[in-house]
């Protein structure tokens, strides 16, 4: 890793982290490494009890040790579905995890919640996943964590490598570095601007994957893109870093540009559809969680091109968490029985409570 | 020339590989190159059983006819074959997205290696190397390092910083050779 251009790299994320909600377009960043230990079967094939052993073993290193003794452990099979559903959503698991049960676990560092949360995962699709988020542009951030826990594990255990395919996984789109960097990045304008295909084709040229947020959902919901490097190997570190960080800067750039231009060339267009969000999201009764979620990104643009006043200026990616079914259910106590008007009801009311300032 | 691939269409791309001693040559149309080369799809990367499919499918129709076809020939050969190791097979390999184990890179090399080239674009680590590796392997590294460093600083002319650089890897070069 080159020091230089770190120091060149920490200084500006730094600038982004004002902690203000105004024309936040990176909403966060994640980084995950990922290891498997040398001479055991991968996960995917392997029985339940070699599993536990796995489990058992990288517990070993963890439970009671002074470095994670404020990450608390959670042992999948033992949840409940709602608490499964809150940490996949919480944390940002793949929810594959759900399906076979036996020998998952989690360390969780402990207090900390939505969008902001480093996590060690074991017998995911890897046997240990190393996994840091951060809120805003903060990749840097999310690395230094999850390097730094790798590094405490590496003294220990005997990890599976190659010196041509590097850290060996159990998908070659993971080989080399094992590491993804991923943000989510609120892109309103850009999503629905006719440019948008070049923005796309631009992103696939240098390295880069852009799917909507949403897993299986073929169209985008709510403006949000995930955007990770697809590459692991034959880089370093440094260079997916410092590469996905420099795209990140751009698609800022290019989401504030595409904002400025529309304002200009069509401010009553804009002024028009940012009204008719707030006005749904205030007088609607019933509100299903995607359709929220594209009112509150028009409401949010609104709010960043100071178009609308009189609301609160929320963090579009907190109350993205907040809304979510899951979130509703357990926020409000309600019975794991209840129906979709139910929840999509209480979910109107809780946007307009927080959002709209009404009670 | 008739595609490699689809056998319908005439080849207009002829790729040719060079892996050690061995030389292939593959004949593509226009279509079937796309889907090789895997570089204009962007859904492709995410797939990899997406991926594997096409490779297995193009070697599941075979009509075989001609030569220059090794890695189709390769993945038909190795179709029953299974991992020493875990026991996996390529059907399974293929249908999960996943290898069994370390060994799976290693034995299944023939069919995964190009298609990690193809996804990936390379087959050599630059990343870190784990402190409980053999000694060799990191002072190699360190050494690669330092070559692709040398480079750069004899593009930009810095030479005493170059000349700095060399001597560093002859160091480490009599150190990992025992010269």
């Amino acid at each position: 890793m080159t020091g230089r251009n770190f120091y060149l790299l920490e200084s500006k994320t730094g600038e982004k982290r004002s902690g203000n909600n105004k024309n936040k377009i990176i909403l966060n960043s994640r980084v995950r490494l990922a290891r498997n230990l040398a001479d055991h079967k991968f996960v995917n094939i392997s029985s339940g009890p070699e599993k536990n052993i796995i489990l058992k073993e990288i517990r070993k290193y963890i439970d009671d040790v002074k470095f994670f003794n404020d990450f608390r452990f959670y042992s999948i099979k033992n949840l409940g579905k709602i608490q499964r559903d809150l940490l996949f959503k919480d944390f940002m698991i793949s929810p594959e995890a759900a399906n076979k049960m036996q020998g998952k676990g989690l360390f969780i560092r402990s207090g900390q919640k939505w969008g902001d949360s480093s996590i060690i995962m074991i017998n995911q699709e890897d046997h240990l996943r190393i996994q840091s988020i951060r809120p805003g542009l903060n990749i840097l951030e999310a690395y230094k964590e999850v390097i730094g826990i790798e590094r405490y594990f590496e003294r220990k255990i005997n990890f599976a490598f190659d010196k041509n395919l590097g850290f060996l996984t159990a998908s070659p789109l993971n080989l080399g570095t094992a590491l993804k960097v991923s943000v989510i990045a609120h892109l309103p304008v850009l999503a629905i601007s006719p440019k948008v295909a070049d923005f796309v084709k631009k992103l696939n040229q240098v390295g880069c994957l852009i799917n909507g947020y949403f897993v299986g959902h073929s169209e985008i919901i709510g403006n949000l893109f995930k955007i990770s490097n697809q590459v692991t190997l034959g880089k370093s570190e440094g260079a997916i870093i410092e590469e996905m960080q420099a795209i990140c800067l751009n698609i800022i750039d290019d989401e504030k540009a595409a904002r400025i231009k529309l304002k200009e060339s069509d401010p009553l267009g804009i002024k028009d559809n940012i009204y008719r969000s707030f006005g749904l999201l205030k007088y609607a009764k019933i509100l299903s969680y995607e359709e929220s979620l594209e009112l509150l990104s028009i409401l949010r643009l609104g709010l960043d091109l100071d178009i609308i006043d009189g609301i609160n200026d929320f963090d579009y990616f907190d109350i993205m968490g907040k809304i979510s079914d899951s979130h509703i259910i357990s926020d409000l106590e309600m019975s794991g029985r209840v129906t979709d008007d139910e929840l999509d009801s209480a979910r109107a009311d809780l946007i307009r409570k927080k959002i709209l300032k009404e009670i | 020339m008739k595609c490699d691939f689809c056998h319908d269409n005439e080849a207009t791309i002829h790729l040719i590989k060079i892996q050690g001693n061995n030389v292939e040559k593959i004949n593509l149309c226009k279509e079937c190159a796309k889907e090789f080369s895997f570089l204009t799809e962007k859904d492709s990367y995410n797939d990899l059983t997406r991926i594997l499919y096409r490779f297995f499918n193009s070697g599941i129709n075979e009509h075989h006819s001609g030569r220059d076809k090794k890695i189709l020939r390769n993945i038909s050969y190795s179709r029953n074959k299974k991992c020493s190791l875990c026991g996996i097979d390529l059907k399974t390999i293929k249908k999960i997205g996943r290898v069994g184990c370390s060994n799976c890179y290693n034995e299944f090399k023939d069919v995964l290696f190009p298609i990690i080239k193809s996804i990936q674009g390379s087959l050599e680590n630059k990343g870190k190397v784990p402190i409980k590796t053999n000694r060799k392997i990191r002072l190699e590294k360190n050494i690669k390092d330092l070559k692709n460093k040398l480079k750069n600083e004899i593009i930009i002319e810095n030479f005493e910083e170059a000349a700095r650089i060399r001597d560093r890897i002859k160091k480490l070069e009599d150190s990992v050779y025992d010269r």
